[in-house]
Parts: C-alpha cells; sequence; structure tokens
C-alpha cells in the first residue's frame, strides 16, 4: 500500500456581517450561485457540531469583500474556532497580501485560500509558499461552464470572467507554488444537483496536490461521485451539511460503504 | 471530547513566530496546563514542559530560530535539564542534520537524519500530504502502546526518516515510509499536528505532558 490517506469531508462555512443592535456578528450563511440564500445561525456552535460529526476539516470563507486582516469580526471568528476545535482551518476571502497570511495564522488559521488575489498577483502564490510553506497556499478556483463547454475561471466572487480555463490556471498555480486547490463550479453553488466531476477530473489528472471538489452537492452520492469520479482528495459542502437531513457522520457511513479510504473514528 | 486533564504542568511554547500558537495553546489548556509564550531565555524558568512549533519553510524558521535568543536555553533545558521538551511539524524537522526544502540552511542535528522530499505519484500519491493518515506505533509512547493504530492530521510535503535504531516510535507511509513520531530520552517530535487531530491528538499530548 502506497498510502492511507483519507479522503476528507470539510464543512465549508460561509461568513456574513450581520449587524444586531450596535454589534456586527459573524453569521453563517448558505448562497445559491453566490447569492446569499439563507442566514443559518452562529458559525462557532456550527463547527463544533461538525467537529462532533468528524468533519475532517473546515473551510471559512468571508463573501462579504472586506479586507480580512483589518476585519475584526473575521479575526474574532478565526480566533474562536481555534479556541473551540481542534481540526484544521482554510481561512479565506478578502485576502490581500502575504502579510495576510501571517495575521490569519497567528490568529489560528492553519491554510489561507487565496482567490481573486491569485488571479491579480501571481506572483504572490509563490512568495507566500517560500515563505509559509506550499502546504499553508490554498488557491480557490471558480469557474462558470459557457456554452461551448469551457470551464472559464472568474474572480471577483465568481463575477468576474479571466482569459483561464479551470484546468489552465489550474496547472499554472500549481506551477507557481499552491499546495491544494479548490475548484467550485459556481453555476452548481448551491443547487444540490450534484458536483461537476468532469472538469474536477481533468484538472486532478493534470496536477499533483490535493484538489479540494465543491459546488453542487445534495446526496451523499454525490460525494462518492467526487472521490471516485471526480479524482478529488476532498468534497467540502456548505448548504448540504446546513440544511439536509445529513450530517458528516452519515454521509461518511455511505462513502466508506462504497470502498472509499475514510476516517469513522478517532 | 473528554480531557482527563493533567494537573500542575507548565507548558512553554517557544515564540519565533513561526507557528500557529494559538491552536497549541489551546490543546494544552484544554488538557489543563498552564500555558506561556516564551519570547525570552528567562521565560523558560519555572516550566514543566516545552514545545518547539513551527509553520513555513525549514530555512525560514530555522533562521528564525536561531535569530531568536532562544536557543542557548533551549538546548540547556533539553540537554543540560534534560527536561521533556516536543517538536511540532517543521518543529521536528528542525532536529534534524538538514533539509533538501532548504540545503544551505543547517538544523539542529539533535535527530541524526535527513528531511527529504515526499514524491509524488502520479494518481497514487499528492505531494503536499495532507489530511488524515494512519501511524503505527512501533514502540509504546504515552497512552499508546506499541503495535496502535490511530488518525492523525498531517499538512507537509517534506519528512523526516530517521535512521537512528529505535528513534522512529510511530511511522506512517505516504509513497515513502516515514517517522510520524521520533523520540531521543526526554525529546519528542511529531510529524503531524496533534493539535489539529481532535481526540487522537490529544491523546498524544496527555501522554507527553503525563512524562
Amino acid at each position: 500500500m502506497t498510502t492511507r490517506l483519507k479522503k476528507r469531508l470539510v464543512p465549508k462555512l460561509l461568513i456574513r456581517h450581520r449587524r444586531l443592535g450596535t454589534v456586527v456578528r459573524p453569521v453563517l450563511v448558505t448562497t445559491r450561485d453566490y447569492d446569499t440564500s439563507c442566514d443559518v445561525g452562529d458559525p462557532v456552535s456550527q463547527a463544533k457540531i461538525y467537529e462532533a460529526q468528524l468533519a475532517d476539516e473546515l473551510v471559512v470563507l468571508n463573501i462579504d469583500g472586506t479586507s480580512i486582516s483589518e476585519d475584526e469580526v473575521m479575526l474574532g471568528l478565526i480566533e474562536r474556532l481555534a479556541s473551540e476545535t481542534f481540526m484544521p482551518l482554510a481561512v479565506g476571502g478578502g485576502v490581500r497580501s502575504v502579510d495576510d497570511f501571517a495575521h490569519l495564522l497567528e490568529r489560528g488559521a492553519d491554510k489561507v485560500s487565496i482567490n481573486t488575489l491569485a488571479l491579480v498577483r501571481p506572483d504572490l502564490i509563490t512568495q507566500a509558499a517560500e515563505r509559509f510553506g506550499t502546504q499553508c497556499v490554498v488557491v480557490s478556483i471558480d469557474y462558470r461552464v459557457d456554452a461551448l463547454g469551457y470551464a472559464v475561471v472568474h474572480g471577483d466572487h465568481a463575477r468576474q470572467a479571466t482569459r483561464w480555463t479551470a484546468l489552465d490556471w489550474a496547472v499554472e498555480v500549481s506551477r507557481r507554488g499552491a499546495g491544494e486547490l479548490l475548484l467550485t463550479d459556481a453555476c452548481r453553488d448551491g443547487a444540490g444537483r450534484g458536483l461537476n466531476c468532469e472538469v474536477t477530473r481533468a484538472v486532478a489528472d493534470a496536477v499533483r496536490i490535493p484538489v479540494i471538489i465543491s459546488g453542487g452537492c445534495g446526496l451523499a452520492e454525490h460525494f462518492v461521485e467526487g472521490f471516485m469520479r471526480g479524482h478529488a482528495d476532498a468534497v467540502a459542502a456548505g448548504t448540504f451539511f446546513a440544511f439536509r437531513d445529513q450530517n458528516p457522520m452519515q454521509t461518511r457511513a455511505h462513502i466508506q460503504n462504497a470502498g472509499i479510504p475514510i476516517r469513522m473514528e478517532t | 471530547m473528554i480531557p482527563r486533564p493533567v494537573p500542575g504542568r507548565r507548558v512553554g511554547i517557544v515564540d519565533y513566530l513561526a507557528g500557529n500558537l494559538r491552536s497549541i495553546t489551546n490543546a494544552f489548556e484544554f488538557l489543563g496546563a498552564d500555558v506561556v509564550r516564551v519570547h525570552q531565555p528567562a521565560e523558560a524558568d519555572h516550566l514543566t514542559h516545552l514545545v518547539l512549533p513551527g509553520v513555513g519553510a525549514f530555512g525560514f524558521c530555522a533562521e528564525r530560530l536561531a535569530k531568536s535568543g532562544l536557543m542557548g536555553a533551549i538546548e540547556n533545558w533539553a540537554f543540560d535539564l534534560q527536561r521533556p521538551i516536543l517538536g511540532i511539524c517543521v518543529g521536528m524537522q528542525l532536529l534534524a542534520d538538514a533539509s533538501e526544502e532548504s540545503p544551505t540552511v543547517p538544523g539542529l542535528g539533535w535527530i541524526g537524519g535527513h528531511v527529504r522530499l515526499i514524491p509524488a505519484v502520479d494518481g497514487l500519491v499528492r505531494v503536499p500530504h495532507v489530511g488524515w493518515n494512519t501511524v503505527t506505533f512501533e514502540a509504546s509512547c504515552g497512552e499508546y502502546k506499541a503495535g496502535d493504530q490511530a488518525d492523525f492530521y498531517f499538512d507537509h510535503s517534506f519528512a523526516f526518516v530517521a535512521p537512528g535504531r529505535g528513534i522512529t516510535v510511530a511511522s506512517c507511509e505516504h509513497a515513502i515510509r516515514f517517522s510520524a513520531i521520533v523520540r531521543r530520552d526526554n525529546i519528542v517530535a511529531a510529524q503531524f499536528h496533534p493539535e489539529k487531530s481532535q481526540a487522537c491528538g490529544i491523546r498524544f499530548l496527555r501522554g507527553f505532558l503525563a512524562g
């Protein structure tokens, strides 16, 4: 056996700022095609539930476009998540510089996810990897499949088309030092109709770094497809874990029954 | 998760600006320890346990540590006083002689051997090695016995294969078989992140604190 590394289930916590009286608080939301569809509640209590259900890792994304290293609401949230759970945290949304990595790590993040910043300043991928190690640098890639079937990478919350295809951009960021990819089909976000395994598989087969597939989980079966057909190392889901009558534990049993190596107990 | 705290422990975490100290602090506090960050040699007085963390490139961490002004106190702790010290992730790799990641920067050489890049294998093994992998204990360590297996969280591209006899207490496989935990007398180090490994990680740290 070459490795006994397990496939991962990764709840994705999308965070917006909500004013309650005089206090601004971070609120867990779900989205559909990157538009907020619903407030779910307190991200920390939700994260603790996920931890108890054996989630393997958490992705925390600030989707309000604020500069995260100056955003005490987000930084405070990361601090609380790192204090109250003992699981890996990948944090992103509004990362503007390599120094921001240091701020986020200092507050308790383990990995930092960049998206638009990587498109605007691809050289920063290398700089961040040299300082923090490649394992710390997650590049998040949002794409939309156009009428001709091209998976076109979009920046700025999946609103701004670029000249990159998902495959070319994935190979490029991997060459520049990215340690992991978070690949999301924006059109499928929150729809629950299934993951885009075709695009993910093409990317996963072309790079040697781990690939997280995201966007569209509605059934436990979709996770199995993400691993088997998408060749992904991890499946990230937001709406699925927040609302469906499913949790990481039940989903895990389904995945194990399909013969996929996954963590079942601690 | 039930902490089952270890009473009377005062843990110092070496703060040389390279590591996720917050998570390590939280894990030890969960186990009932008092935790302080060590920035000055004098802050190592009155401690019972010392932790050497490390996140980032090997060269970056090694240079930061060399410039921290803490090396004398750390060596005094580990060798003159022979008290318990735990290296985590790059904090483990620093104990080696050198690393392929930063060939011009020497390691501390406390535990002989070289840190090497894990070779990716198309379709089978991706690098960095990210996620939960099974660790097999080859000797007893804290609450784990020889032969036990447990899943811990890893996040690294370079790995330490300690050649010394009896040094590797637990091993893990990802393209190569490497040392997941090494131990030499009072010096213990782990490649995985116990502070991120939920119940298994807490159990490992409890073993360190109890010793």
